[in-house]
């Protein structure tokens, strides 16, 4: 204050001079030496409190965490966090393409009896769980000191069982439903209970079995071949009952699982942070690969016990300026490239501008398996008989003008439903469909559009699920392309419940869309057009075709191999020709990293990659500096 | 005084009563049903019969004890907001963001207001020399510019560029350190605004009859600026003031978004985003109380500093 008062008094005396006022100035120079405080306090942006040999990741996550229960989660940045905590039985192979399963707390891969309906797993010995207050008893008082026990086959049947239960509401029942034996009963049971804690878990379920503490054996209604898929999703990773009965509906913010790490800190909806779980039973980097992988530096580490990692951290940064100034501050380790930066990031022919090069910036591109469309609701008097119109609004939209467009030319046009990277792409899928652009074939189609609808066509509705700039861009590209054509369109953006609502109420006409494969196996993309699952089902475009049906059931119960891809392609092309959507792009992810970010190669099925993931800690320091 | 507080008081319960009816309404018969989207992608329509149960979306809207509207009002009473959607107590994602918001709109509310008070009042008093015209052309140009670009520049160039503040938030800065650069945005963008309405609060009082006087008399420049036009000046000011700090509670969307802040700015407009309607209707219902209880406030004040005005 003395301070405050010598320059005020200064200041004072000049303003006194000049008008005759001193003390109005005192309360300026207050804030003014305040703003100064908060200046040099805030002048320490780069006070990490990092040991300089400490291995950290620094990750960035576009959106908040709804939680880290993996029964009970379906986002794909849950799913993130918590598959570097939660293993499941199998995941996929790190390096190997194309995508291969291998064991991870199974001890191999499954023995399947002839008739495809029993799987017998052994489960690794000597994997334990996290150490937490929920194992052992906990004196009054003292602070938990409880020891995470082995894991044991007991533990798959809970968390298996836990997903049946309907008090628990889970989002994973889909991929159980009607599949193993006895669990449809035991969630039939379920609803009889009052709440979730009433539940008996040690009700036997018959597909469920555990001879011994290390074998499970699971038994099938019926043939399902992408059991072992299934049993890769972390939401089958085994959960302690021990756990859940401890936290009851705080689970999701206390993860205890069997992975590399373990959860030290959630500010929920800002930071998250995970340290090495000391339990962890060890695992080796990979020792093969694909060609290439060597000289890429993805076998550097061959055999090196796993994970490298001392702590991985993610920072929710939904805004892109911030993530991608902390990326070239050296704070995040990769990004992908804003929309806005992509004329700085990437040069002409594909390459990196020679100021990220000098950045010591790599760019990783991948395809990934996903599909968008603009989809025509077929319950809807005027789409579902009218086959030529289909055809015509799918000839209408220029899809390279709209990549172009909208995603900086990365993205690839939709020629069919099934993305490039699964093994059932047709190649040839190019030369079928509607997806060539062609404004007068379109115009053809409209006149036999016409005639079957019985005059002029009314104007046609698209709806869409947002508000925000991007979405009323995207609508006025789908209404011009289709106003060009002689359609008339109106457009309507609403929040993505609102949307769900409609859509699965059957109360669009046409509606965007898309989605991304959780397996390697196309089938959740041809679910979306088999008959029985209709919206509120998968199926919302209530598309139905015995004949696709027939072949959706057949493949179905089939295991991998080139019949199945037969059948997967043919499907597709029944799809293509009835024109249920007017499939628009499959996305391509740009990712860049630093120097010293290693063993980075993406993958497009598995998420708990962390522990593979090391830092050149020398490199990093000499970036910041 | 005290029978005028208490039937101010009294006034607030149906106000409270309108506020939650209004958000009941609102997200019940106009919002529709969120089952199927907490059911997620593929789910059976009995486990979105479940998740109707589990939310009490089943029970009747209003005609009955039981009704969702009737444990609407129940709860809100009791402050007993249920579990958002990602199955968190709303009352801890309260008390969680309400900190950090409150960490960065009190600076930004108490420097915007000391600073433009201040300003106004010597601007007033050079009224008409250039000191004064450029005073009013900062605070035009000020209110021109989006939000939004004072944010963007201030990242970039305070931040990334010259290094002296945090991008963002990061836990192992203090909090001065990663709530400075954003209050010091905030003051920058709510200066032209604030200091323009004070300038013409401050003029209208300088141009007052017992302004001249207080000069005839003999008084120092000082008394007459402080003693006399301020105190004067102090109705529009405290309406403007104490009305605004209801709203400090809501914390700034943008500069959080931007920042990385926790607060419950972020809280409200990701909620809204998500249909939330635990966290919406635990936050208005909050609002409408604190915007009642300052209401009260600035009314008192009118009497505390205008004799004229008697609480009655």
């Amino acid at each position: 204050m003395k301070f405050v008062r010598i320059i005020s008094a200064a200041a004072t005396y000049k303003l006194q001079r000049r008008y005759g006022i001193g003390m109005s100035v005192r309360p300026i120079l207050l804030v003014t030496i305040i703003c100064a405080g908060l200046i040099i306090a805030g002048c320490d942006g780069s006070g990490q409190l990092e040991e300089p040999n400490e291995m950290v990741l620094h990750h960035v996550l576009s959106a908040k965490i709804k939680g880290l229960d993996p029964g009970n989660m379906r986002d794909v940045y849950s799913v993130i966090v918590a598959s570097q905590m939660f293993e499941p039985l199998y995941q996929y192979h790190f390096l190997k393409r194309p995508y291969q399963l291998v064991p991870l707390l199974a001890e191999d891969m499954p023995q399947i009896s002839d008739d495809l309906l029993t799987y017998t797993i052994k489960i690794k010995k000597g994997v334990y769980f996290q150490d937490d207050p929920c194992f052992g008893s906990r004196p009054a008082g003292s602070p938990p000191n409880g020891k995470g026990r082995e894991l044991k086959a007991e533990d798959f049947v809970f968390s298996l069982k836990k997903i049946a239960n309907i008090k628990y509401l889970s989002q994973n029942w889909s991929i159980f439903d009607n599949k193993i034996a006895g669990l449809d009963e035991f969630r039939e049971y379920t609803k009889t209970c009052k709440s979730e804690a009433d539940v008996d878990y040690s009700r036997q379920v018959q597909g469920l079995t555990t001879p011994d503490d290390y074998t499970l054996i699971i038994k099938l209604k019926k043939a399902w071949p992408q059991l072992c898929m299934a049993l890769a999703d972390t939401a089958t990773a085994p959960v302690a009952k021990e756990a859940v009965d401890y936290y009851g509906r705080d689970i999701i913010s206390h993860p205890v699982g069997t992975g590399p790490f373990r959860l030290n800190v959630w500010r929920r909806g800002s930071y998250i942070e995970l340290v090495r779980n000391l339990a962890f039973r060890g695992e080796l980097y990979p020792s093969r690969g694909e060609p290439g992988d060597a000289e890429a530096g993805y076998l550097d580490d061959a055999g090196k016990p796993i994970p490298f990692a001392d702590r991985v951290i993610w920072t929710v940064i939904e805004e892109r300026q911030p993530a991608w100034l902390l990326f070239l501050q050296g704070k995040v380790d990769a990004t992908v490239i804003p929309k806005d930066n992509f004329d700085e990031v990437m040069g002409g022919a594909g390459e990196l501008t020679s100021a990220m090069k000098q950045r010591s910036i790599h760019l990783k591109t991948f395809k990934d398996p996903s599909t968008y469309w603009l989809g025509f609701n077929m319950a809807e008097p005027v789409f579902g008989k009218n086959k030529p119109l289909r055809r015509a609004i799918s000839c209408a939209i220029d899809r390279e003008k709209f990549i172009e467009l909208f995603f900086n030319n990365r993205h690839l046009v939709a020629h069919g439903l099934i993305p490039p990277v699964m093994p059932s792409y047709n190649p040839e899928i190019k030369e079928k469909g509607y997806a060539q652009y062609g404004p007068e074939k379109a115009q053809e189609l409209l006149k036999e559009a016409e005639k079957i609808h019985g005059g002029k066509l009314p104007t046609l509705k698209i709806t869409l699920p947002g508000t925000n700039t991007w979405y009323r861009q995207y609508g006025q590209f789908l209404k011009r392309n289709l106003n060009a054509v002689g359609l008339e369109v109106e457009t309507e953006y609403m929040d993505r419940p609102t949307y769900l609502e409609k859509v699965n109420t059957k109360s669009v006409q046409m509606f965007t869309s898309g989605s991304s494969a959780s397996t390697p196996d196309a089938q959740d993309f041809l679910a979306m057009f088999y008959s029985r699952y209709h919206a509120p089902g998968p199926n919302k475009f209530n598309y139905s075709n015995p004949e696709f049906d027939k072949l959706y059931e057949k493949a179905q119960v089939m295991l991998d191999g080139p019949e199945k891809r037969r059948l997967y392609r043919k499907m597709e092309l029944i799809v293509l020709e009835d024109c249920p959507a007017a499939f628009l792009n499959h996305r391509v992810a740009y990712v860049l990293h630093h120097d010293w970010y290693k063993n980075y190669k993406p993958h497009a099925f598995a998420y708990g990659l962390s522990k593979y993931r090391r830092i050149d800690t020398a490199k990093r320091a000499a970036y910041k500096n | 005084m005290t029978a005028y507080i208490t039937r101010r008081l009294l006034y607030t319960i149906p106000i409270v009563f309108g506020v939650l009816l209004l958000t009941f309404v609102l997200f019940t018969l106009v919002g529709g049903d969120i089952s199927i989207e907490i059911a997620g992608k593929g789910a059976t329509r009995e486990t979105i019969e479940e998740i109707r149960e589990d939310y009490g979306l089943n029970k009747p809207l209003f005609l009955s004890w039981d009704s969702q509207f009737v444990n609407h009002f129940k709860n809100a009473l009791t402050f007993n907001f249920g579990r958002a959607r990602d199955r968190e107590p709303v009352i801890d994602k309260i008390k969680r963001g309400l900190g950090p918001s409150l960490a960065l709109t009190v600076p930004i509310f108490f420097g915007v207001v000391i600073i433009s008070v201040s300003l106004a009042l010597v601007a007033a008093f050079v009224r008409g020399t250039v000191w004064d015209i450029l005073a009013v052309v900062i605070c035009v140009a000020g209110m021109s510019i989006p939000y939004l670009s004072f944010i963007l520049f201030g990242q970039y160039f305070l931040a990334y560029r010259w290094g002296l503040f945090p991008v963002f938030f990061s836990p192992e800065l203090r909090m001065a350190q990663y709530v400075a650069l954003p209050v010091l945005i905030g003051i920058a963008a709510g200066l032209g605004r604030n200091l323009r309405f004070f300038r013409t609060v401050m003029l209208d009082e300088i141009r007052n009859d017992y302004v001249r006087t207080a000069f005839a008399k003999g008084l120092t420049v000082r008394r007459v600026l402080f003693k006399h036009v301020l105190k004067n000046a102090m109705i529009p000011i405290i309406t403007r003031v104490v009305l605004a700090i209801p709203f400090l509670f809501l914390g700034s969307l943008l500069l959080e978004r931007f920042f990385g802040i926790p607060g419950l700015g972020y809280l409200m407009a990701e909620a809204i985003g998500s249909r939330d309607y635990f966290v919406i209707s635990a936050m208005t219902y909050i609002s409408a109380i604190l915007f009642v209880v300052f209401n009260l406030i600035t009314d008192i004040c009118y009497s505390l500093v205008d004799p004229r005005i008697s609480l009655e």
